[in-house]
């Protein structure tokens, strides 16, 4: 699990960490994204790029997105 | 928990490019304008003036709105926009000849161009309000929607408004009602269309790009609100020639006061202090709208005219900063976005794509196309340095604007695709 806490940075550093991490994923591994919005673009380049997501919403302003490479893995969201 | 939205939903880059750069062409051209006729541009009513306005209000403000349009809907309406290709270049290209037409319709006279204009502005703007608006009602809503929503209807009367008027000037025939038109047609312009877009789209992006606190949900739900009130009484007061229409003036000038005094708070206390000429723009805009509306009210307690003319280049300044400021934000987002995307996994990074020198340097040059068009409402030759600094300012803007879409196309040809990875 990469664990990336971006609530803090600016507009559009977490977009670039997140995707930054993604191509980095190999096997099962999967991105752990706390992030204090909903960061709906970066869903499309996940998506178009063959991986899947999971956008949990804690609070208004705190999410938890899951990223994967893997088909097999099982994305769930057991912090909340 | 899958959200339910598109996940195709982003129109294609050239949608929103192709509005962006159409922008500093019109830039230029405007310079070029008052830099060839100082005096009859600062000269109100003058046809040079209401040309040069026109070429502003539309063809730098609005259509950099509208492309900026094309990206929010998707993003934050949650609807895409359909066939956007298509649209945005049917809509470009009519509201590009109406805008040329009303300009040289001012500029040089004959009603055919003030019956050219009217057809190709109406029908651009109105599709765009029929393409768009239905858009926005009936899916998620939040307050930034809302302004949205406004803002489109408010340029739709605007348009029909304007209709109106391009009909008087061909026919040299002007109405008794031509006064309370053309002020309902400026008054929706400029705050229904220009001022609510933009606090719109400061409600969602300055919380979100610079981490700052929210807005108060108050503010974001009631401001809209009393906008939409004040600008509809207005118009009423002006059509039945009521007394006391200055009242709605006053309530729309309280709001964006307090539009200024909280988002200068918001930026001033920040969380993190990164160096950002984005931020930089923000805060020379709401200073510029602090100006105008200053000017605006002492105009209306003195009658001194050169008050209209600072609070209407303050105005157009405060609207351009905001475009310049989010144009550098977008552009880059939009060119990494869509190479990340189409798979490009080595896309450059965002803050390479327009470098920060060349951004401060952009952000000079507007500071100081604002100090001498301001001051040059004082001193002629003052204008003229503005023309020339403008000039300067959109050359370099359109100079970014390529240069991120070489960046684009190169990266698309050339980068590393993610399964190379």
């Amino acid at each position: 699990m990469i664990l990336l806490d971006t609530r803090e940075l600016d507009h559009p550093v977490p977009l670039e960490m997140a995707v930054n991490a993604f191509k980095k994923l190999s096997g099962d591994e999967i991105v752990h994204m706390i992030h204090r919005r909903e960061p709906i673009p970066l869903f499309e380049i996940i998506v178009k790029n063959g991986g899947r997501y999971l956008s949990v919403m804690e609070r208004e302003d705190l999410w938890h997105i899951y990223l994967t490479r893997s088909s097999a893995v099982k994305l769930e969201h057991d912090h909340v | 928990m899958y959200n339910g939205l598109s996940l195709d939903q982003a129109p294609p880059i050239s949608a929103v490019m192709r509005f962006f750069l159409t922008v500093p062409v019109f830039g230029i051209l405007l310079s070029l304008t008052v830099f060839l006729n100082p005096q009859s541009v600062l000269t109100p009513a003058h046809p040079l003036s209401l040309a040069v306005i026109h070429m502003m209000v539309l063809g730098v403000i609005t259509m950099a709105m509208l492309g900026a349009l094309f990206q929010m809907q998707s993003v934050l309406g949650g609807r895409p926009i359909p066939a956007a290709s298509g649209n945005a270049l049917i809509i470009h290209a009519f509201l590009t000849i109406g805008i040329l037409s009303l300009s040289g319709a001012f500029a040089f006279g004959g009603a055919a161009m003030f019956i050219v204009a009217a057809v190709f502005l109406g029908s651009s703007i109105l599709y765009t309000a029929n393409l768009i608006l239905p858009l926005l009602f009936g899916g998620v809503t939040h307050d930034t929607l809302r302004g949205m929503r406004l803002a489109l209807i408010s340029l739709s009367v605007t348009a029909i408004f304007g209709i109106v008027m391009a009909s008087s000037y061909a026919n040299s025939s002007f109405s008794t009602m031509h006064d309370a038109i053309r002020t309902s047609h400026y008054s929706l312009g400029l705050i229904g269309w220009i001022g609510t877009l933009i606090i719109a789209v400061a409600f969602q992006v300055i919380e979100m790009f610079y981490v700052t606190t929210p807005y108060s949900p108050w503010c974001k739900r009631n401001a809209f609100r009393m906008i939409a009130a004040s600008l509809f009484l207005k118009v009423v007061w002006l059509f039945f020639a009521l007394p006391f229409v200055w009242i709605f003036d006053l309530v729309i000038g309280a709001l964006l006061v307090g539009f200024v005094v909280t988002t200068a708070k918001r930026l001033q206390l920040r969380k993190r202090r990164v160096s950002d000429v984005s931020i930089w723009f923000w805060g020379a805009g709401i200073i510029l709208l602090l100006i105008s509306l200053m000017a605006y009210g002492a105009f209306e307690v003195s009658s001194y005219e050169p008050l209209v003319s600072i609070s209407l280049i303050a105005f157009a300044l405060f609207a351009l900063a905001i475009i310049l400021g989010m144009m550098g934000k977008i552009v880059p987002f939009l060119v990494w976005f869509h190479l990340s995307s189409a798979g490009i996994m080595d896309a450059p990074i965002m803050s390479n794509i327009i470098p920060h020198t060349r951004a401060k340097t952009l952000f000079s040059l507007f500071l100081l196309t604002s100090f001498s068009l301001l001051g040059g409402v004082f001193v002629l030759e003052l204008f003229v340095v503005g023309a020339i600094a403008a000039a300067g300012m959109f050359a370099l803007l359109f100079f970014n604007l390529i240069n991120a879409l070489k960046v684009y196309r190169f990266s698309l040809t050339h980068g590393l695709r993610f399964e190379q990875i």
